[in-house]
């Protein structure tokens, strides 16, 4: 079998992007919250706050180590799997990657430190300063990613002459045609992610009858800042909508699963096709009548234009935009829903003791995860096949080496992100089983990397003493 | 005359409603002007019953 290595450096980086975002999703959003619990802690004083900050310090810890370290990866993999795409766009992303890394490490991690060890350190309002420091901090990295991304969706501010690329205009490139509404999209999607992390973690507590005042103060402002969230973020996706049709109408065409250039009228919503890319056709369709004109072209018997629009070999893989883009707005379907649904519970006095409720926030927990992943999907699947929307294709952007060495890496790489995620999900698993009361109560310099090995001192931090684990008396 | 129970569904039935017609509103279906009106009413109803149903120790 002969292996294309055009098609396994995609496979590579779509695997370790995949597995990145997912982290620094939990870190943008989790950070925020955790400046706004310890904002409520030094005005109200209440314990339950503190309880609350030092829960999800950890597992938002774990989660921007795992984040900070497969980002890193990305870097190497322009220069491993897209050397000609980093020989191009250099100019204009090199100086954005290179700041979002500069913000990275000496805004976030440095202020980190203090917000992890520094909660007995140093005095309350200069550790919660340091928070607010790291939410800012993620909130600018992810500035700087989302502008050098979306200069490769909509590319603006350069000039090409002979193959190479010359910026004329940084305003341009930074604040290309999307990345005003892509920017607030992804950062909304964050703190989704958290707020429905932490109502779903309260949720399952209250399920078991474990932790009720910690469970039921996150409970109440997860689904809080969910319901608020959740209308902001459709608000802007429409807008998204708009300028990605304006500026990427392939992309849009294909996430709405129609062939002709204009479809029937009225056009329905679909939400279940088979694709045939090679006939221009799909093989089976199942929709919602009129709902296509009314959602697409606000009107009831509006048409929607279809992929034969676009040139045949310009045109993205219908299949995986579409069912990227149908899980991303179906969840955010359901989201809306959950939101209006805890308001209304809100108000009627029952929002901890309706267990159909609780048990669907408990589902819902990785609800963000999945929604942000499938919108990535949507961004990448439907560019091609662009790298460069426009400019460079995918496939003249691979490096020119060997498909083995492409392979080995990628198997290496699923390889140590596989214990990446078994470690991440291993630990989370058992701070959320342990529970907020017996959390250590700040991450302590244990001395020595063995100790940080041992489950026993997480289970007993008392134990924990100057950097030795001490025996039981 | 209806009971307890069915009023409470009747509620949960009217909330949907108007749940389902503020997504619409707010994706636009509307119009610009009418989903930025939308949003903003969505939220500030959403602080209001944040606001004047609070939850923490309310119920047993």
């Amino acid at each position: 079998m002969k292996l294309d290595p055009s098609i396994l450096a995609r496979i590579q980086f779509a695997f370790t992007v995949s597995f990145h975002i997912i982290f620094p999703t939990m870190s943008i959003g989790l950070a925020s919250f955790l400046a706004v619990i310890e904002a409520l802690w030094l005005k109200t004083k209440k314990p339950v706050y503190l309880q609350i900050y030092k829960f999800w310090l950890s597992i938002f810890a774990m989660g921007f180590g795992i984040g900070v370290v497969t980002g890193i990866v990305l870097s190497f993999e322009f220069g491993l799997g897209f050397a000609r795409f980093a020989q191009m766009a250099g100019p204009a992303i090199g100086p954005l990657i290179a700041l979002e890394v500069l913000t990275a490490f000496f805004l976030e991690a440095g202020f980190l430190g203090i917000m992890l060890f520094g909660l007995h350190r140093v005095g309350p309002k200069l550790h919660f300063f340091a928070t607010c420091m790291v939410a800012i901090g993620t909130l600018v990295s992810a500035s700087w990613i989302l502008s050098a991304n979306s200069w490769m969706q909509t590319p603006a501010g350069v000039a090409i002459h002979d193959g190479h690329l010359t910026v004329v205009s940084w305003l341009h490139v930074l604040v290309n045609p999307s990345w005003l509404h892509r920017l607030p999209h992804m950062l909304t999607a964050a703190y989704l992610t958290a707020s429905f992390m932490v109502a779903g973690v309260g949720a399952w507590y209250l399920l078991k009858g474990k932790h009720q005042q910690f469970a039921r103060t996150t409970l109440g402002l997860g689904t809080a800042f969910a319901a608020v969230l959740i209308a902001g973020q459709v608000f802007i996706g429409d807008i998204l909508y708009g300028t990605m049709l304006k500026h990427q109408p392939s992309k849009m065409q294909a996430a709405e699963g129609f062939w002709e250039k204009q479809s029937q009228s009225p056009a329905p919503y679909y939400w279940f096709i088979v694709p045939d890319q090679d006939h221009q056709r799909n093989r089976f369709e199942l929709g919602i009548p009129y709902l296509g004109s009314i959602w697409l072209t606000h009107s009831l018997d509006g048409r929607v234009q279809g992929l034969k629009n676009t040139p045949r070999d310009l045109q993205p893989r219908m299949g995986m935009v579409f069912y990227a883009f149908r899980i991303m707005y179906g969840l955010a379907m359901v989201m809306f829903a959950v939101g209006v649904a805890s308001l209304w519970l809100r108000f009627r006095g029952k929002l901890f003791s309706s267990r159909w409720f609780l048990w669907i926030l408990a589902f819902m927990t990785p609800s963000g995860i999945i929604a942000t992943l499938a919108g990535w999907y949507v961004a990448e699947t439907g560019r091609q096949p662009w790298v460069i929307y426009g400019v460079l294709r995918t496939v003249d952007a691979v490096s020119p080496v060997p498909a083995r060495a492409l392979l080995s890496t990628l198997i290496a790489f699923v390889c140590v992100y596989g214990v990446f995620i078994t470690a991440f999900l291993v630990f989370a698993v058992r701070i959320i089983r342990r529970g907020p009361g017996e959390a250590p109560p700040h991450a302590e310099a244990s001395g020595s990397v063995k100790n940080a090995f041992r489950p026993y001192v997480l289970d007993n931090p008392e134990r924990l003493v100057n950097g030795h684990i001490t025996q039981r008396s | 005359m209806l009971n307890s129970n069915q009023l409470h569904r009747l509620g949960a039935l009217a909330a949907a409603l108007v749940g389902g017609l503020f997504f619409f509103a707010i994706i636009g279906v509307f119009g610009l002007r009418l989903a930025i009106a939308g949003l903003a009413v969505f939220v500030l109803g959403a602080v209001v019953v944040y606001v004047a149903f609070p939850t923490a120790g309310a119920e047993s």
